[in-house]
């Protein structure tokens, strides 16, 4: 039974496992599900376990049972809209500024990418809250990027009370706001990281060390001599800095992402900085780049056995990495080249190395590579790489 | 099983259940499979347990995940030192010999061995790393463990209904995920918020609940905010605003926040809304 809503569910990229779909015929058989709307609830919470996946199975649920279109690609809604948008704004910029309701001259200014990061923003915001009219592109007619055009659910806002039928429900898309990462399941990054550790003994010493008291009682003739130790706990320290910008990153996004989501289910403190290009002044916290700077001379004060990581390609023209005003943001005019502030950082961590999805065999092609090669030990961003960075990382200075 | 296998859960007296929670929860007892909350903090996971082993009149055993902890821990421990002392001084009942008067059993051992139908709530396991919980769910998955030291099985009596929350924001490993269903708590919507306060605070003043309300809303909307003030802290809010005698409920509406730091935890948040409820004052 159900076995297309089950197939278009896999289609779709949710991870769904025929275990989980066995057990849902369990349910069905034991007659626990009597309507549309438990069939709605039970299907969602035995197969998906992720509720980054609860929009797509909303939609999917509505297209099954309701005959919704589904959207062609699913998973890049937003990102098809934004492009499509900057499509739209490269043709007529004046119209798509009032459309927005945001001063031309401001969006000019804008790069591309810049510009589509707006552009999604706008949308999210657009998911999240629907007051009034004045903020946003509307589905009616005089925006030229209305909903009804690109994905039929796409811009569908919900908001009335709970009490209705599961094909409603699902309609309403709920969890939009939950699913803007695709899957993410490399586990073998994972088993590359966990060597990533530094157990050191550390705290009150408040754990008994059995083999220790019993040897000393036994040396104490019986009388019972207790031997306590510190405990283990893991006092690695990692900065994970990321190229996050530019389209010469974008194919090794997904790799980045992973490598990202690894890092911080791994360490206890692990921070993370993104970058463009290469490091001037500053480093952000926030992946747009442009609400929490950090200046890296702060760096100076941190743990300096903290492991540095940097990802990124190291590819840019060489005039970004040695001239004094390389950087494209006015504000970092510190006139220090990019290239001694990365003689800076290695110079502060003992321990760094720089991840570089680009194929090792290709390094030589490119200048700025070869130049922060130089001072970063670089190793590029495979498993076979990984491994060799963590080794280097582990190293005894 | 002592349990009836008809035992709904609806709902308990201090917790407002989500229909399609209640349904979740019910088809997992069921399917006797463990069934993993997430959601964000202060939205109620860990109540729910509470709540099920109230209205099943069950008894509730917590297993509190920490990060060192290792699965042994869990189920059972071999409590050497005791034995050690026995032996040294022998002035105990127990028998120096005999192994199992050393064993103690752990929170997954305890619901395993507990003479009627437990509720087992493992709490943030995302706390432990991935091992663990691997591990952990093949125990659950199998009803039983081996006690090493004395070569001993412990099988579960009665399969105890097993509630799993997690707050982080990442996915467990997948062997994980597929052993458990899933729910993800949303935030509670004002209709629902409404509920929830009543049931905390039966004699509230409505005013003061309906400004209240819509003041934590509009809390939460304040842009830029790290720790969102959750359903937790506005029962805390409610209840300080209920204590001060000098305080009119009229007053929210007019702007002034007072106990800011009972919903904002960290400093710079707390910094944000104070001084945007100071500017909202002036008109």
């Amino acid at each position: 039974m159900f076995l297309k809503f089950f197939y278009t569910l896999k289609d779709v990229g949710i991870p769904v496992s025929p275990t989980s779909f066995l057990t849902l015929q369990k349910a069905l058989d034991q007659g626990l599900i009597n309507s549309l709307d438990d069939f709605y609830t039970c299907a969602r919470a035995v197969l998906v376990k992720s509720e980054r996946y609860f929009d797509l199975y909303d939609q999917v649920f509505a297209h099954h049972f309701e005959g919704v279109p589904l959207p062609e690609d699913a998973g890049f809604e937003i990102d098809d809209m934004a492009r499509a948008m900057l499509d739209e704004w490269l043709k007529n910029p004046k119209t798509m500024a009032d459309a927005l309701g945001v001063d031309e001259e401001k969006l000019n200014r804008m790069s591309p990418d810049e510009l589509i990061e707006y552009f999604k923003k706008r949308l999210k915001d657009q998911d999240g809250r629907h007051d009034g009219g004045s903020k946003w592109i509307g589905t009616g007619g005089t925006s030229p990027v209305g909903h009804s055009g690109y994905h039929p659910g796409g811009m569908r806002v919900g908001g009335e009370s709970r009490n209705k039928s599961a094909v409603k429900v699902a309609n309403e898309r709920r969890y939009k706001d939950y699913s803007t990462k695709g899957p993410l399941t490399q586990a073998k990054i994972g088993e590359a990281l966990k060597r990533l550790r530094n157990m050191r003994p550390a705290g009150p010493k408040d754990v008994i060390n059995v083999d220790e008291t019993i040897r000393e009682t036994m040396k104490n003739a019986g009388e019972i001599e207790l031997v306590f130790d510190r405990a283990m706990k893991d006092r690695l320290k990692v900065i994970l800095a990321i190229d996050n910008g530019g389209w010469s990153m974008d194919p090794y996004i997904h790799v980045v992402q992973t490598l990202f989501d690894y890092a911080r289910s791994q360490f206890k403190e692990v921070k993370t900085y993104f970058f463009h290009n290469t490091i001037y002044d500053y480093l952000w916290e926030d992946s747009s780049r442009y609400k929490k700077p950090k200046n890296i001379m702060e760096f100076s004060r941190l743990d300096p056995e903290t492991r540095l990581v940097i990802v990124g390609d190291a590819s840019m023209a060489p005039y970004e990495l040695m001239a004094h005003d390389g950087s494209i943001h006015i504000t970092e005019r510190s006139g220090r080249p990019s290239i001694e502030q990365l003689k800076f950082l290695q110079d502060t961590f003992a321990h760094s190395v720089w991840l570089n999805p680009v194929s090792e065999s290709m390094w030589g092609y490119t200048h700025t590579i070869m130049a922060i090669s130089k001072i970063f030990p670089m190793y590029e961003l495979s498993l076979d790489g990984l491994e060799n960075a963590v080794t280097k990382l582990m190293e005894k200075a | 099983m002592t349990q009836t296998p008809d035992a709904q859960f609806q709902g308990a007296q201090k917790y407002v259940l989500d229909p399609e929670l209640a349904s979740i929860v019910n088809i997992s007892m069921k399917l006797e499979m463990p069934l993993l909350l997430k959601g964000e903090p202060g939205t109620g996971k860990t109540m729910l347990a509470h709540a099920i082993a109230e209205t099943l009149s069950m008894p509730l055993i917590i297993l509190n995940v920490k990060s060192s902890m290792k699965l042994v821990e869990a189920l059972y421990q071999y409590d050497t030192l005791t034995r050690l002392n026995d032996s040294r001084f022998g002035d105990s009942t127990r028998d120096v010999s005999n192994i199992d008067d050393y064993i103690k059993m752990g929170k997954i051992g305890q619901a395993f061995c507990a003479d009627e139908r437990a509720v087992l709530l493992i709490d943030e396991i995302d706390k432990a790393d991935t091992d663990f919980q691997d591990d952990m769910l093949d125990v659950l998955d199998q009803m039983q463990f081996d006690i090493i030291e004395t070569d001993k099985t412990i099988t579960a009596r009665n399969r105890p209904v097993i509630i799993i929350t997690s707050n982080a924001k990442k996915d467990l490993s997948d062997p994980f995920l597929g052993r458990c269903n899933f729910h993800h708590i949303a935030f509670p919507e004002p209709k629902m918020m409404r509920k929830i306060i009543r049931v905390h605070f039966p004699k509230i003043d409505n005013s003061l609940a309906e400004n209240a309300i819509s003041a934590f809303y509009a809390m939460r909307d304040i842009d830029g905010i790290e720790k969102k003030p959750a359903t937790r802290e506005l029962i805390n809010w409610i209840r300080a605003l209920n204590a001060d005698p000098d305080f009119r409920a009229k007053d929210l509406v007019k702007g002034a926040m007072p106990f800011l730091g009972v919903l904002f935890k960290k400093s710079p948040d707390y910094e944000r809304a104070k001084n945007l409820t100071g500017r909202r004052k002036l008109f």
